[in-house]
Formats: C-alpha cells, sequence, structure tokens
C-alpha cells in the first residue's frame, strides 16, 4: 500500500486548519472536501485540483469540527462558541444551528458512513426543521422526500430503531466536551433526542474534579450504526448501544485525551483510537479489549482514519506528518512529512460516487495548507 | 677387568687388585700400598677409579694419604706423581667449591683446592697441569682475569696443551657473556678456534669440547652445527658421558625453540632424560617447570622450581625459577604471592634487559592489584627495553586511564595502534579511551578494530558493536545505529518481536493498563514451543536497541523487548526503570509507580529509581513524601548523584514559591537552600546545565535579571548539541527574562515550535500574555483559542479569551477615531464575549474551575454594557460615516462647479467654500463633543498603568496580606481546572498565582479607584446617573484588567518580576529525561571497560 502526494494547497485558509471530511459524492457532482479552520470559515473544494467551490463564513471564534450526512446534500460545521451549524452543502443555505448549553461542540458525526451504494436510490432524508430557511427548502425540494418523521417522533426513546439502519443519516452525534455526553440530534426535525452520558468512575463524588477529566472530544459510529464511540481528556473510552441509548462499558488503556476515533468499515467490532500518548490503539470495542498498540510518532496523535478497504490506517500528529499503518503488519509503512505543523485532520474519501474508483486520502494543518494523496491499496 | 698389580717389595712378586673389586675400606688398600712402597702412579690410579665408582670418600682418603708429609719425605724425588695426586686434590676441591651452594663451605672448599695446587706449585712451579687446575679454580670462583693468566702460561709453553685451550674457551666464553654483540662474534669465534685446535690435537677429548663448541654454534646463530656439535657429544661421549646432561639440555632448548609440535615433544623428552640423569639441573627443571606451566600442571611446576631454587645460586637461573613459579600464581589468580615471586625474579637478574619477562609480569600483578605507580615503573621498565611493545604500550596507556592522565594515555594507545595498525585491540582500547573525550574518534576506532577483526576472520566481539552501535545513537546516527546492533545481536527470538512476526493476543482493556508489566505473553510463547533463549552478553545491546527504538518512538516493540530482558533476568533494573519511564510518558503514574517498585524490590537503593519515584510522586502532587524519596536517593549515592541533590533543589523551589502562607521569610530560607543545593551540584559537576539553570532561576527570582539571562544564555548555547539534552526551560527562562526586563519576547514561539511541536498550552500562554502586553487583542485571542483547542477542557483559557475579546473591544470604543467598520466588529467580539462568559458562568454548575460565579455574571453585564454603549457608537459612526459622504459629494459638486468658472473667480470664490467648510467643521466638532462626553465613561478603563511597575508594587507589597481570606476561598476553587492537563504539577503555581493575583487585585482596585476619582472630576456631574454605573462596571474592569493577566492568562504575573516559577516544573521533565538516558548509556560502556581488563 502506498500514499502518493497529488496536490497540495499552502494558505487554503487564513489561519490553522482544524477539521476535514468528504462529502459525499451526489448525482450532480463528485465527493467534495470540507475545511473548517481557525479563521472562522469553513471551505468547500472540489478535488482532485483542490478549487475551492465556496466559502461560509457566520461562525464565531475557530470551526472545530466538519461533518458531512452520507447522503452528501447537507454537513454540518461547529465552532468553538459551541454553535453547530447545518447547511446545504450545495446552496450553503442555513439549515439550522443547533445548540445544547451549556455542553460544548467538539467531534461531529452523521450516523453510520454506509457505502452509498447500499443506500436506496433518492432514499436521503427528511427535512422538516421548523428552523430551515427559505434557500433550502427550494434546492433541496426536488432531491428529498420526507419518510418516517412521523415514526420518530411517535416514540421517544427508541425512535429510529427500525429505520435508521435502513436510512442512514437520521442522527448526528455531537460530542459534548464538559459536559461528559453525547448529544443525538435527529437530524428530520434538529431536536436533541438523546443525551448519552458517560458514567462517572466508581467511587468518585460529584464534586471532585473528574469533570473536565471527562471531557468528551470525540465520537465514532461503528459502521451498522448500533454503537457510538466517544473518547474523553482523561483517555478513556465509552462505548454506547445506541438503540437502547446505553452505556456499555469502557475501554482502557490510554492515559492522555482521545483526540480521534475510527471504525473499521470491514469489521464493526474494530476500533481504531488516536491519543496524545503517540499511540493508536485497536480495540476488540464489543469483545473490550484491546488486540494492539501501534507507536511511532514522536508527537499526539491528533487524528486518524480507516481505508475503505479496511486494509489501512491514516494518522495525522503533532509530530507534524502524516502516516500510513499496514494492518495486517501493525507497522507504519508510509510516513509523509510534507505539512510544515501539526496535522489535525485526516480522512479517506468514501467509496462511491460517478466512476471514481482510486482511493484518496486528504490531510489538513496547522501550517493551513491541505494536501491530497493517492492512495493505492495493492 | 682392569687390574692393577702392586710389586711386592724385594721380590718379583706382585699383588693383584683388580679395579672393580676394590675393598670397600680404602685402608686395607692403603696398608698395602704403604707397606709395598708402591709407585705413586698406582696410587692415583686407585684413587681415580674409586672416584669413577663414586666412591668419593676413599678416593679423598687415599689421596690425602698420597699428598702426607711422609709421603713427600718418602718419594721427595717423585716429583711428578706427588704432583698429579695435589692437582687431583685441588681439582676435586675446586669441583666441591663450584657446586656447593653455601657461601661458606663454598669458600672453605676454595681454600682448601687453593692449598693443594699451591703446594704442587712449590714442587714444581713449571708443572702445566697446575696451573690449568690453578685457571679452572679461578674460573669457578669467576676470577675470569686470573683464570686466563693462567691459562696463558701453560699455552705459552705448549700452545697445544688441551686443557688450557678449552680453559682459554672458557674464559673467553664467559668474558663473551658481558660484551657487546660484535665482540661476542670475535670471542666465539675465537672460542671455536681454541675448542677445533682443540679437537685437532686430540679428536677423543671429552664432550665438554663439542659442548663448549657446540655453545658457540649456537650463540652464533649456527643452530644446525650447534645441534650437530651436541649431538655427538651424547654420541661419541657415550663410552664416556653417555649421560651428558648438558648436552641434552642444550639440545632440549633448541627443539624446544623450533616451535613446532614434534620439535616441542622431542624437547621436553630430552629434558626429561636430562631430569632423570640428573634431577638437580636448574635448566633443565626450568625448562620442565615451563612446560608444565603450559600443560597447567601447577603442582608440577612449583615441584620443579622449587627444587631448581634450591639446587642453583645462579642469578638468571633463579630468576628465571621465580619467574616461573610468579606465573604458576599469576594464571592461578594468586597476585598476592605472584607479586611475591615476580618481585623475587627482578631482584635476582635485576637487569630488564637480560630477562624483561618479570617485570612484565610483576607490572599486571601490580595492575590487577591496583598499585598503578610500581605497575607503571615496571611496565616503563619494559618499554625501556622493548620500546614499541604494543601490549606493554597499551598496560602503560590503561595505567595512565587509571590515573587520569588521559592525554598521556591517548598518546601512547596512539603510539601502539600505530606501530602495529592490525592489532585490533589496540585500538579497542583507544576506541574505549576516546568515548568519554572524542566520541566521533572514538567510533573510528572501534570501527578500524571491528573491520581488522572482521579482516582477520576472528568474530568481532559484541561489545565492539555494542559500543559502536552506542556511538552511533549518541551522534544521531539511528539507522547505523540499528544495524549494528542487528548485526551484534545476530539471530535470536528478539528478531521476531523487533519485526513484528509474533502476534499477540488480544488481552481484556481493563488489564490493557498494566501492559508493561506482562510478561506471561513469553511464558505463553515458551509454553507453545517457542525458545526464549536470551544469552547474557546480548543482555545489553537488547536493552540498547529497545532504547533506540525508544528514540524512534518505536514505544510497543521497545516496551516488549524490555519485558523480554525481564522474563529472564528479573533483576535487570535498567529494564524497569526505562518501562516506567514509558508508562510515565504516557501518563500511566499508577503503572510507573508500580514499576519502580519492582525496581526497588530489586535494590532498594538504587538512586535511578528513587530519583524517578521521587519525580513520580511530585507528579501526583505527593510532596512531603517525594522530599523523602528524594532524600534517600541522595543518600544512597552519599550525595554524589546530583540529579538527587537537584530534584532537592527544586523541590526547594517549588516551596518556596507555593508555600501556603507565604512568608517571605520562609520563602526567603527556601530560596536559599535551593540556591545551596544548586551550587552544590555546581561545585561537583560545574558542567550541570540543569543546575546552573537552577541557579539562573532563583537568581531571577531575586531580580538579578542580568546575571541570570547571562547563565540563562550560557546554558541555552550548551545545551545545543546534544540530542540527549533537551532544555526548552531554559529557553522559557531566558523569555521570561527578558520579558520582565521589559522587551517582548518572541523566543516563546521559537520555543513552542522547536520543543513541544507546539502543544504545549502553557507557553502559548506566555505567547498569549505578551501579545496582550503589547495590546494586539486580535493575537492575543487566537492564541488562546489555539491554545483551548488543544486544552479543550481547559476553562481557564475561554475566560482568558473571554477578557481578550472585552478588552479589544474597550479598546476599540475608546479609540478616538474608528470606521463603522470596526465597531461592527466591536460589536461581534462584544456578543462573542457575552456568550463565552455566560457559557463559563452556565458551566460553573457543572464544573468547578475557579471562577466566581459572581465575577463571570460581572463581566457579561459589563460587556453587555458595553454592547449597549457600542450600539450608540455604532449608530454614530454609521452616521458620521453618512455625513462625511455627503460633504464629500458636495465638496465634490463643488469644485466641478469650481472648474467651470474657475477663471473667473478663482480666488474669491475659493476663499468662499473654505469658510463655508471651516463652518462644517465647527458642526462637526459639536458632534463630537458631543460623543465626547459619552465616551469619557470609558475613560476610566483606561489601560492600567503599565504592568511592570505594577509589578514591583506588587512586589513590594507580597508579604502585606489584605485580602487573604477571600484569596484563601478562591484558591481552593481553582484546583480543580489545570491539574489533569498541566504537564507538570503546576497546581502550586496556581494557587501562588491566585494569591498574588489577590493582593494585585486590591492594589489594582486601589489604583484603578484613585482613576476613577480623577475621571470623575474631570467629568463633572454631567450625566452622574451614567456615570455612577459605570463606575460600578468599571469597577469590575479594573479587576478584570488585572484578573485576566492573572488568573487568567495563566496568572504568569511572576513572569516579568519574579520571572519563571514554573520552569522548574518544566525543567523536571527534561531532566528527568536526561538521568534515565544517562541510566543505560554508562552501563553499556561499563560493561566494556570491564571487558577490557
Amino acid at each position: 500500500m502506498k500514499l502518493a502526494g497529488l496536490k497540495s494547497v499552502d494558505n487554503a485558509h487564513e489561519e490553522s486548519i482544524w477539521a476535514v471530511t468528504w462529502v459525499p459524492a451526489t448525482d450532480a457532482r463528485p465527493a467534495l472536501l470540507l475545511t473548517g479552520s481557525l479563521d472562522e470559515t469553513v471551505k468547500l473544494w472540489r478535488p482532485d485540483e483542490l478549487v475551492l467551490e465556496g466559502t461560509n463564513t457566520g461562525h464565531c471564534l475557530g470551526v472545530v469540527s466538519v461533518a458531512a450526512h452520507p447522503s452528501g446534500v447537507i454537513a454540518a460545521s461547529a465552532s468553538l462558541d459551541s454553535f453547530v451549524r447545518v447547511f446545504d452543502v450545495d446552496t450553503n443555505a442555513t439549515i439550522a444551528t443547533l445548540e445544547a448549553p451549556p455542553s460544548e461542540v467538539w467531534q461531529m458525526q452523521f450516523d453510520p458512513k454506509v457505502r452509498k451504494d447500499n443506500i436506496p436510490a433518492r432514499t436521503l432524508i427528511a427535512l422538516k426543521s421548523p428552523n430551515r430557511c427559505q434557500a433550502s427548502d427550494i434546492s433541496l425540494a426536488s432531491s428529498v422526500i420526507s419518510i418516517h418523521t412521523s415514526l420518530l417522533r411517535k416514540t421517544e426513546f427508541l425512535p429510529y430503531r427500525t429505520d435508521y439502519l435502513k436510512h442512514p443519516g437520521i442522527i448526528l452525534a455531537v460530542a459534548g466536551g464538559g459536559s461528559a455526553s453525547v448529544k443525538l440530534w435527529d437530524t428530520a426535525t434538529w431536536q436533541q433526542i438523546a443525551t448519552l452520558s458517560v458514567p462517572r468512575p466508581e467511587g468518585s463524588k460529584p464534586s471532585d474534579k473528574s469533570g473536565s477529566s471527562k471531557f468528551v472530544l470525540s465520537v465514532a459510529w461503528s459502521p451498522d450504526g448500533r454503537r457510538l464511540a466517544c473518547g474523553s481528556m482523561d483517555g478513556t473510552i465509552s462505548i454506547f448501544d445506541v438503540s437502547r441509548a446505553k452505556f456499555l462499558h469502557h475501554l482502557e488503556g490510554h492515559f492522555m485525551p482521545v483526540r480521534s476515533l475510527a471504525y473499521s468499515p470491514v469489521d464493526t467490532r474494530v476500533l481504531f483510537s488516536a491519543s496524545d500518548d503517540a499511540h493508536v490503539h485497536m480495540y476488540d470495542a464489543e469483545g473490550k479489549s484491546l488486540i494492539g498498540a501501534m507507536s511511532g510518532h514522536a508527537s499526539w496523535v491528533l487524528s486518524v482514519d480507516v481505508s475503505p478497504d479496511g486494509a489501512a490506517l491514516a494518522t495525522g500528529s503533532s509530530d507534524r506528518t502524516v502516516r500510513l499503518w499496514d494492518l495486517s503488519m501493525r507497522a507504519a509503512v508510509q510516513t509523509m512529512s510534507n505539512h510544515t505543523d501539526q496535522v489535525w485532520g485526516v480522512a479517506f474519501r468514501p467509496p462511491g460516487g460517478t466512476g471514481v474508483r482510486a482511493g484518496r486520502l486528504v490531510s489538513v494543518s496547522d501550517d493551513k495548507g491541505i494536501s491530497l494523496y493517492d492512495y493505492s491499496g495493492m | 677387568m682392569a687390574c692393577v698389580y702392586i710389586p711386592v717389595q724385594n721380590s718379583e712378586e706382585e699383588v693383584r687388585v683388580a679395579l672393580d673389586q676394590l675393598p670397600r675400606d680404602a685402608s686395607d688398600i692403603l696398608d698395602i700400598l704403604k707397606a709395598e712402597q708402591a709407585p705413586l702412579d698406582l696410587w692415583l690410579i686407585i684413587a681415580r677409579e674409586y672416584f669413577k665408582q663414586g666412591k668419593i670418600e676413599q678416593f679423598r682418603q687415599i689421596l690425602e694419604e698420597g699428598s702426607s708429609p711422609e709421603i713427600d719425605e718418602y718419594y721427595a724425588d717423585v716429583r711428578y706423581e706427588r704432583i698429579a695426586i695435589l692437582n687431583a686434590l685441588g681439582a676435586y676441591y675446586s669441583y666441591l667449591g663450584k657446586i656447593e651452594t653455601k657461601q661458606r663451605e663454598k669458600e672453605d672448599h676454595f681454600i682448601l683446592a687453593t692449598q693443594y695446587y699451591n703446594k704442587a706449585s712449590r714442587i714444581d712451579m713449571h708443572e702445566p697441569s697446575t696451573w690449568v687446575g690453578k685457571g679452572q679454580l679461578l674460573l669457578a670462583k669467576g676470577d675470569v682475569e686470573q683464570a686466563s693468566a693462567a691459562f696463558k702460561i701453560v699455552l705459552d709453553g705448549d700452545r697445544d696443551n688441551v686443557p688450557a685451550l678449552l680453559g682459554q674457551g672458557c674464559v673467553q666464553f664467559n668474558r663473551g657473556r658481558y660484551s657487546d654483540s660484535l665482540e661476542l662474534y670475535k670471542f666465539d669465534v675465537a672460542i671455536m678456534n681454541f675448542g677445533k685446535r682443540a679437537l685437532q690435537v686430540y679428536p677423543n677429548s671429552p664432550g665438554a669440547v663439542r659442548l663448549g663448541l657446540g655453545l658457540c654454534r649456537y650463540k652464533l646463530g649456527q643452530f644446525e652445527k650447534a645441534r650437530q656439535a651436541f649431538q655427538r657429544v651424547l654420541q661419541a661421549s657415550e663410552s664416556i658421558d653417555p649421560e651428558n646432561v648438558e648436552a641434552l639440555v642444550a639440545l632440549g632448548i633448541m627443539d624446544l625453540q623450533t616451535n613446532e609440535a614434534a620439535g616441542i615433544q622431542k624437547g621436553m623428552e630430552e629434558m626429561q632424560r636430562a631430569f632423570e640423569i640428573y634431577p638437580y639441573c636448574a635448566m633443565a627443571l626450568n625448562y620442565l617447570a615451563n612446560h608444565f606451566f603450559f600443560t597447567g600442571q601447577h603442582f608440577l611446576v612449583e615441584q620443579l622450581t622449587e627444587t631448581a631454587l634450591a639446587v642453583t645460586n645462579h642469578g638468571p637461573t633463579k630468576s628465571h625459577s621465580y619467574y616461573n613459579l610468579a606465573r604458576s600464581y599469576h594464571s592461578k589468580g594468586d597476585y598476592e604471592k605472584a607479586g611475591l615471586y615476580y618481585m623475587a625474579s627482578v631482584k635476582e637478574s635485576n637487569k630488564p634487559r637480560e630477562f624483561v619477562l618479570p617485570y612484565y609480569g610483576l607490572g599486571q600483578v601490580q595492575l590487577k592489584l591496583g598499585d598503578f605507580r610500581s605497575s607503571l615503573s615496571n611496565f616503563e621498565k619494559v618499554l625501556e627495553v622493548y620500546p614499541e611493545n604494543c601490549e606493554s604500550l597499551k598496560a602503560v596507556g590503561h595505567i595512565y586511564v587509571q590515573l587520569g592522565q588521559t592525554e598521556k594515555a591517548l598518546e601512547l594507545l596512539r603510539k601502539a595502534t600505530k606501530i602495529d595498525p592490525r592489532d585490533a585491540q589496540a585500538f579497542l582500547e583507544l576506541g574505549e579511551l576516546l568515548i568519554l573525550s572524542d566520541a566521533g574518534a572514538a567510533l573510528d576506532a572501534f570501527k578500524t578494530a571491528r573491520g581488522l577483526l572482521k579482516r582477520g576472520g576472528e568474530e568481532v566481539p559484541i561489545e565492539l558493536l555494542n559500543n559502536i552501535g552506542v556511538l552511533h545513537f549518541e551522534r544521531g546516527e539511528f539507522e547505523l545505529a540499528e544495524q549494528t546492533f542487528k548485526e551484534a545481536l545476530g539471530d535470536g527470538i528478539w528478531l521476531a518481536f523487533m519485526d513484528g512476526k509474533i502476534e499477540f493476543s488480544a488481552i481484556d482493556s481493563s488489564v490493557s493498563t498494566r501492559q508493561y508489566k506482562d510478561i506471561e505473553l513469553f511464558q505463553r510463547l515458551e509454553e507453545d514451543g517457542v525458545s526464549m533463549e536470551l544469552p547474557w552478553d546480548k543482555v545489553t545491546t537488547v536493552f540498547n536497541h529497545a532504547r533506540l527504538l525508544e528514540q524512534l518512538h518505536d514505544t510497543e516493540k521497545a516496551s516488549i523487548l524490555y519485558r523480554l530482558i525481564l522474563f529472564k533476568y528479573p533483576d535487570y533494573i535498567d529494564a524497569y526503570l526505562r518501562l516506567a519511564a514509558i508508562a510515565k510518558e504516557r501518563n500511566n503514574i499508577q503503572l510507573s509507580i508500580e514499576l519502580i517498585g519492582d525496581a526497588l524490590k530489586v535494590n532498594d537503593k538504587c538512586p535511578n529509581a528513587l530519583s524517578m519515584l521521587g519525580n513520580l510522586e511530585l507528579k501526583s502532587d505527593d510532596w512531603v513524601k517525594a522530599k523523602d524519596t528524594f532524600r534517600a536517593a541522595r543518600e544512597a549515592t552519599d550525595g554524589k548523584d546530583s540529579y538527587a541533590t537537584l530534584s532537592l533543589g527544586n523541590w526547594n523551589y517549588f516551596a518556596a514559591v507555593r508555600s501556603e502562607k507565604r512568608g517571605p521569610k520562609l520563602e526567603a530560607t527556601h530560596l536559599e537552600k535551593a540556591k545551596e543545593l544548586y551550587t552544590k551540584v555546581l561545585v561537583q559537576r560545574p558542567a550541570n546545565l540543569y543546575a546552573a539553570n537552577g541557579a539562573g532561576v532563583v537568581l531571577a527570582e531575586k531580580g538579578h535579571f542580568d546575571v541570570s539571562k547571562d547563565i540563562f544564555t550560557q546554558v541555552q548555547e550548551a545545551a545545543s548539541g546534544s540530542i540527549f539534552v533537551q532544555m526548552p526551560d531554559v529557553w522559557i527562562n531566558l523569555a521570561h527574562v527578558y520579558f520582565a526586563q521589559g522587551h517582548f519576547a518572541l523566543a516563546y514561539q521559537n520555543c513552542l515550535r522547536k520543543f513541544f511541536y507546539n502543544t504545549d498550552t502553557q507557553v502559548l500562554l506566555y505567547l498569549a500574555r505578551t501579545h496582550y502586553e503589547a495590546e494586539q487583542w486580535q493575537d492575543c485571542k487566537k492564541t488562546l483559542l489555539r491554545a483551548i483547542h488543544l486544552v479543550p477542557s481547559n476553562y481557564t483559557l475561554r475566560f482568558d479569551a473571554g477578557v481578550a475579546m472585552q478588552k479589544f473591544s474597550a479598546s476599540t470604543l475608546q479609540k478616538a477615531k474608528r470606521t463603522a467598520d470596526e465597531v461592527r466588529s466591536t460589536v461581534a467580539e462584544l456578543k462573542n464575549a457575552v456568550r463565552v462568559f455566560s457559557q463559563l458562568s452556565a458551566a460553573s454548575s457543572h464544573h468547578f474551575h475557579g471562577f466566581d460565579e459572581k465575577k463571570i455574571e460581572t463581566h457579561v453585564g459589563y460587556c453587555k454594557h458595553l454592547l449597549d454603549a457600542a450600539k450608540v457608537h455604532c449608530e454614530a459612526a454609521e452616521r458620521e460615516e453618512q455625513q462625511n459622504r455627503q460633504r464629500l459629494e458636495v465638496a465634490r459638486q463643488v469644485t466641478l462647479a469650481e472648474e467651470a468658472r474657475r477663471k473667473a473667480e478663482e480666488q474669491r470664490k475659493f476663499q468662499l467654500e473654505r469658510r463655508k467648510q471651516e463652518d462644517e467643521v465647527k458642526k462637526m466638532m459639536q458632534q463630537e463633543e458631543h460623543f465626547e462626553r459619552i465616551k469619557e465613561q470609558w475613560k476610566s478603563s483606561t489601560p492600567a498603568p503599565k504592568r511592570k511597575d505594577r509589578s514591583q508594587i506588587e512586589q513590594e507589597e507580597g508579604g502585606h496580606s489584605e485580602k487573604r481570606r477571600k484569596g484563601g476561598k478562591r484558591r481552593k476553587k481553582d484546583k480543580s481546572p489545570r491539574p489533569h492537563y498541566d504537564s507538570e504539577e503546576a497546581e502550586a503555581d496556581m494557587m501562588d498565582n491566585h494569591e498574588e493575583m489577590e493582593d494585585e487585585d486590591a492594589n489594582m482596585m486601589n489604583d484603578q479607584d484613585t482613576n476613577q476619582m480623577n475621571d470623575q472630576d474631570d467629568d463633572g456631574a454631567d450625566n452622574a446617573q451614567d456615570l455612577l454605573a459605570a463606575a460600578g462596571l468599571e469597577d469590575s474592569d479594573a479587576e478584570d484588567d488585572v484578573d485576566a493577566p492573572m488568573s487568567a492568562v495563566n496568572r504568569r504575573r511572576r513572569a516579568w518580576s519574579e520571572s519563571d516559577e514554573d520552569e522548574p516544573s518544566e525543567r523536571q521533565p527534561g531532566s528527568s529525561l536526561n538521568r534515565e538516558n544517562s541510566a543505560e548509556l554508562p552501563e553499556s560502556d561499563g560493561e566494556v571497560r570491564e571487558e577490557s581488563d
């Protein structure tokens, strides 16, 4: 397996770039890149040439996280002021502004990143939000079919059980920072439907200082959408059963912040975690066991993503490098050092789209640059 | 059988005496001889026969009777026979004297011999045989010159006198010894000539002649001829002297010197024969002993040499014997005895030029016993004789190393390598010597040694490869180091681990927190039949390789190797320590402490383990324990270990700046103690960077910025150059000092990039602080946002960011001129600030992050108030802009009109226009005035007086503590937000800061109040209501002003005045790093050094 640099854009933002994600392809366009930066903007890029498609403003303070809906139609961005802005990718129309005070907002992810070819054609999301503005109404009207909103509203607690497997993207999971919880938002009504709280360690008084240690930084959905994992400042990872909104167990091993989590797309049990302790751990999230630990980065590992074929891992680190790991060997096979500052985000392009077979990896960094690589699994 | 016939007196008859049937009692024969008045030659024949049969007593009896005065009288005219008898007796006593070992008896014999010869001379002083006898006697006494004269007298008379010729040859031979080689040659030729002439004259001469000839040939290097001569001695003398010991020994020596197995075998057989024939030949004994030394039969060696010593008096031979004995003890390891015998050997010969080996041996033994001076002098004696002897050069070099005279040692070893550029051992030693002084040269030397060994087809010792690897490692050449280590380790189980070939089964995640203690996996593998062989000589290299992997951030593999070492060698403390360090690095403090505990179980006095434990205890905020541990560590090394002392210094420094009551006295005591400890370390190790840094900190703390700046600069220079010394602290300290002196330092930024991969929020905070001081609000805010992004759970940072935004807004609104855009962005910023503050206040119900809710409320209120005011500003600004635009439009039209009729009334109209404009301006002024009044409200929030001054005040009032109570309360709360994240135990600083903040609050408030008073005075009574409101808020603003920098902007208030209270905390990871490194590197060196002995 190998990475080959395709294109780099220096000064893609005016300030550090902190977040990146792929917006899946729609019928009308290929997959796009979404980046968020300290300069308070979110930018949209068209690969492979990394042409700037649009700049979204409106956030105050830095943009810490971006997430794209599996349909590729909508996306969300979150900033340090704890607002989540949900917008239409193509028109930049604001669909909703989410806020769950006093909880902060860190990483977000729409529920399962299911392969797009599994999704029935044109079965996209329902957008009935009252917050939704006119512009997006018009643009989305043709491409969006409303479904199952009634179902969602009927039951309080298990609203999505029957449906969410068929129709991904019903839930947006948001890491809730100091609230030590993950907030789940219904993407139809843009109402908060559940709070998954990380239990405090036994024996600790609510008054002790663990509040900030359980600060939740990262979230990841298992590919089947049944499980949700979140990582905390103190290094613990919590696994939740989504359908029952129930905490299952902790995964231990890290003692420093876990800033990024990723499930393997081919094995729903396997979870990868990136931590400030410079290690990447590979867990059996169901069996509650540590399968392996991978070391090699010289500083914090800030971001982790698994290749669509499930054979490789990409990590971005404070040591300014991007590493590619061969999971069969559990060893780093390639180190890219084209960035000149911390690499805050790495992301493989999800499969699908019009005739695009080639693998792509993107990385963004404090050096204000974006780099795009060709990934070949062979 | 031969008979003699004694004629019976006065008759024809004879008495027949069979020579082999001589009566036991010589008196019988004597009676016959006397009675029959037998001729004297018969006496002599019979006496000689007795002698031949070994019946010395009878021989002597007959001869003594035969030389008695009565015989003299009776046979007065028989001169020759009488002389012969006397000479025989003289020769007999000469021989006795020659072989006698006791000095007194020896003398007696010689005196007797002399008497007989003198008697013989009196009968006929020209008799040649008497002269020959005298010559022999003189030779035996060692009086070579006189002997020569005696022989000369004979030879002058008869130049073919065989015994004289031989005697003279002997003289020359003995003389030859003391002459230089040329003369020796001449003499030898002379001897040869004598010998040859003797043979020509008397071809059947006794073996002695051929023996002498052989010896001469030997001396001349004609070994073949010498050998023939010796062999002929044995053959020719078969009838006479078939067992000539000297010839046998000589042949034996020659055979031994062929240095071939067969030769040696033969030589030994000859020696053995010689020994059987005559067990008291010291030479043969020595050679036999020599042989048995090499075959390792030490008991025989001792027996033989002791006999040899007993039978000989000959200095050099004795010297040899002692040498053999010493060597035997030496090889048995009994250095005391060996030394004594070497000494005896040296004393016997006393001439290094002749027999240098005992000096060498003695040198070795003394070296072993640690008597370097004596050893040195002995080796130097060896070098006098053989100035190019590599072994001795190396030995002397080694001694100089021990004596600390590295320069001399280097010189010698360099010489040794120059003399023999193929001596791998010399290069090895040279390399070891250079390790400390010149790693590069050491590496070269080691590489040469490796090359030589490889070329020689020898196996390269693992220690050498290990050292090469370590040197590469130290030079940062990691790939080469890895190659070398791999070469050193060869094949083994470790390869499988290093290549990741062995898959480990998953472990339960709750157990995984203890993974660095898990060695069960090896047991499992062993049960599965995987061999876990780890030879002891490879442990060090495995350890070093693990260290290398760690350096390359391959921590997992490193930990497996460390655990493998522990699995096989559970007493390997360094492996525990490294595992503990890895665990600590990953913030698994509990595990780290456990691992240290394991190490302490092996050796509870291990200073490294104790130091690290102390460090961990500090990290988990266990101050009292930490101090005890550091003390124990210091005691464990008798105070020689700088690290423990240094840690105690740090401890005291912390105590000075953190102590609860903050008594200036206590603080001073602690500082003084810290300084004392740092100084102590510096006295021991003047090059200790950490101690120098510490001293700098204390000095800065006391306000001696210039001195501390110098120190920091030097430390910084010294620290940049080794991969193992990473001292970000000194950069920060330097920046602090510059900052304290009023230079806004960007050094922080460099430091951040250089050392922390931009991940250290503390330094980011310093940076934000500089921006804050420089009133670069936006930069300040951005820096803080970065910090928040790094440590989102640190709410203090959010507060700081809020304050920065608030300051930004306030300062914009105070500007005399501002655009509507500016005001608009101010409004936006204010909204952000409000949001940040309200979030904080909301969050405070969930967490304790050390803020007074009321205070946040005040901030929120103030910002909202500003917001309202800003709206007015905004409108005003917009209006103003509008008007400006209109005015510009009018002006433009006017100019256009003017253009049209410019020619006509140019000048006058222009004047008019001017006036018109002035009117406009006046109007504007009025408006401005109106706004001015509003603005006055903000004036009171004018940026406070320069920080520096204030800190000055603050310092002065460091002791006074009106607001202490409140401070205390807040302090407690303050604890919560940071400790988790702060890289070190920053809590202490936090508290201090807080406290300080309180003080400053107080001061500041006073300050501010007076300001406000002034403002109020200026302002007049106009708008009293507003003012009051403003004043209240101003008050809060004032507090914020101060608070921001302190509580918030990391309370690094001290950075400027007292400088760097948190450096020590940062210094610790640094210094501990160093410590840990040094823990194992000397390790490997140590091993090699041992090897070289």
